[in-house]
């Protein structure tokens, strides 16, 4: 009890400038952790958008300028005819065009697929699998992955094995360009596939999400197999990875440049949107930042004149302590104690506060607001830091007091005391 | 040989004000053996204070040596000499200052809680011998300035210590409080042996000391008759 009021009692009216002080901390606080927040949440969202845009990623398709026609050799699907993309992309233009990305070729065409039990008009793809891993996402549930060795081998996803009814080891087979059937064994069964930039959905089939506006199911076979399906080496689609992020407009011009006389063949970056997030989030960096250090450096400003006078209040008690026998040490733990309560209930609930205040869903009011709404969240950091900031006005208004009392002559202080 | 409780050896100490230099005390030497009753008089600015000041080590003195109960006060650092000062000396000061948010007991236990030795029963105990027992539980401000003095003689004698320094102990006191303080010190301090040090300029409590010691000017100087 003792301890306590040494540590609480005897302000007088110097207890309302240490309730103020707490006051502003607090409001600081709240003000600082709402700005960190946002800033927080922004960063998470340019990171996400980071992940999901993957801005190092070109894309390059050939438009389907041209119906290949082909007729099902069963089932009841009007007109009787599959449209497909006709491959338009030259691999060796590629490859002399983009030196130094790495060049994921595709060749995805629908194709009337037949089993010894079913049919499916589905998508067949041809991708190079080691390559195709690196920006698209398979979750095998049976069996494996296609291995870029595989020569008759395909991999499908679980709806359409299901609608095909086979399993590992059946096989399944695809008219080629010849007329001669290509046979391919099953070798594994995808549960679950994000293929980045898949062509839209064009027809009704089996697929993982049917409600999917981009194709989310089909058969996936080697590059040297859908070559030898489809009869040309031409692509329909390919992915090129830039190795920086500085690369890419290099790499758009050069493609644009040697695709010019292709009318069908489209080159699409997400950099210039990426770029646009990235502003977005700088602007929303400048705005609360220059708001946080404000609102710290200000409000900082003025709890500490209000600390130096709680704390210079304070020399009266410490310099009786001193005289009574309490060691220095002791006397300056009371001191900071103090300063170290007004720090945690200003950081504890200015962090409150600023949680109960912040908007769940925020967005900079930019004309673009490209990075879209941000869901400010309280973590650690941010916690820390006001935490953190709130201590460090604590330490600068105590310090000057702290090494008054460390120089203090006690016989003088307790003289004027007196006085 | 039986150490002294109080030994200065040529002490002196210089202020400073502004331009001006002040010599506060000048060579002083003085003796006073255990269990002695001792006022020091002489006008204000005379170094009473100053002289109290550098035996409770709340301050340290220019040149010269001072022994308490055979400790050199010079030598004690900051932490040291806290420890000195409540385990050996019990100081009385002529504002009191106790804490103005405790009761009276409890300003009698600060020196206990200070050396982490906290016995209540002692402190009422203490009261009870300044005949403030049922005045525990009030604040320092509910207390008359006679009372509050007792409360801080009560105080100073919490830890035990060897010695006691009272600096003008009854300069705020009316006649009949400083009768009843000055007795109290005196009663005190000879139930237990404790060596007294009382800076005056009442020259009627002259009656009660051991030895009276002038002071002048910094100097010990000869009592006038």
């Amino acid at each position: 009890m003792i301890k306590l009021k040494l540590l609480f009692g005897g302000f007088g009216r110097i207890g309302l400038e240490a309730i103020a002080a707490a006051v502003i901390l607090t409001l600081t606080n709240a003000i600082v952790a709402c700005g960190l927040m946002i800033i927080t949440a922004s960063k998470n969202a340019l990171s996400q958008a980071e992940k999901i845009d993957r801005p190092d990623v070109i894309q390059i398709k050939g438009r389907f300028n041209r119906a290949l026609f082909e007729t099902p050799r069963r089932g009841n699907l009007s007109p009787l005819t599959l449209p497909v993309y006709e491959p338009l992309i030259a691999p060796e233009k590629l490859v002399s065009t983009a030196s130094g990305a790495v060049i994921l070729m595709r060749q995805s065409l629908l194709r009337n697929v037949v089993s010894a039990d079913g049919f499916l008009n589905t998508y067949l793809f041809g991708i190079e699998p080691d390559l195709e891993q690196r920006v698209s996402h398979f979750t095998v549930g049976r069996g494996r992955f296609l291995r870029s060795d595989d020569q008759s081998a395909a991999v499908l996803d679980q709806a359409s094995a299901e609608a095909l009814g086979v399993g590992l080891g059946d096989h399944i087979a695809v008219r080629k360009a010849d007329g001669l059937d290509f046979a391919l064994t099953v070798v594994g069964v995808i549960t679950d596939f994000e293929l980045r930039d898949a062509p839209p959905r064009t027809i009704e089939a089996a697929t993982l999400r049917p409600t999917a506006r981009v194709v989310a199911g089909g058969i996936f076979v080697t590059l040297r197999s859908s070559q030898q399906i489809f009869g040309r080496a031409t692509l329909t689609d390919a992915l090129l990875i830039a190795p920086t992020r500085t690369d890419v407009v290099t790499l758009i011009d050069g493609l644009r440049q040697t695709f010019r006389l292709e009318p069908g063949v489209f080159v699409t970056e997400r950099l210039s949107r990426f770029e646009r997030k990235v502003q977005d989030f700088t602007l929303s960096l400048s705005f609360f930042s220059i708001i946080v250090a404000a609102a710290a450096a200000l409000a900082g400003a003025l709890v500490v004149l209000l600390l130096s006078d709680v704390y210079a209040d304070r020399r009266q008690q410490h310099a009786i302590l001193a005289a009574l026998g309490f060691p220095p040490i002791r006397n300056l733990l009371i001191l900071i104690s103090v300063g170290l309560c007004i720090a945690a209930v200003g950081a504890s609930v200015g962090v409150l506060m600023a949680v109960l205040v912040a908007p769940a869903q925020f967005s900079m009011p930019s004309l673009m607001a490209d990075l879209g709404s941000v869901e400010p969240r309280l973590n650690l950091p941010v916690g820390g830091l006001a935490a953190i900031i709130s201590m460090l006005v604590c330490a600068i208004s105590l310090a000057p007091v702290a090494w008054r009392l460390s120089h203090q002559n006690l016989a003088a202080e307790l003289t004027e005391t007196r006085a | 040989m039986t150490t002294l409780a109080v030994e200065l050896r040529e002490i002196s100490k210089r202020y400073q004000r502004a331009a001006h230099i002040i010599d506060a005390l000048v060579d002083v030497s003085l003796s006073v053996e255990p269990g002695e009753f001792v006022l020091l008089v002489g006008p204000s600015g005379s170094g009473k204070t100053t002289l109290l000041n550098l035996i409770s080590a709340l301050d340290q003195p220019d040149h010269g040596e001072i022994f308490v109960a055979g400790v050199d006060v010079r030598e004690l650092g900051l932490t040291a000499a806290a420890h000195f000062r409540n385990r050996c000396v019990g100081i009385v000061f002529q504002a009191y200052n106790l804490l103005p948010q405790l009761t009276a007991v409890e300003n009698v236990l600060l020196p206990m809680v200070a050396r982490r030795q906290v016995d209540r029963e002692r402190a009422l105990s203490l009261l009870d011998q300044v005949g403030l027992k049922h005045r525990a539980k009030h604040r320092p401000a509910q207390l008359s300035g006679g009372e509050q003095q007792r409360v801080a003689i009560a105080r100073a004698l919490a830890n035990d210590p060897a010695l006691i320094v009272a600096d003008e102990p009854t300069g705020n006191l009316d006649e009949q409080s400083a009768d009843v303080v000055i007795e109290l010190l005196r009663r005190s301090t000879h139930e237990r042996g404790t060596t007294c040090l009382i800076a005056t300029h009442d020259r009627q409590l002259s009656r009660c000391a051991d030895r009276i010691v002038g002071l002048s000017s910094g100097r010990l100087a000869a009592l006038p008759a």
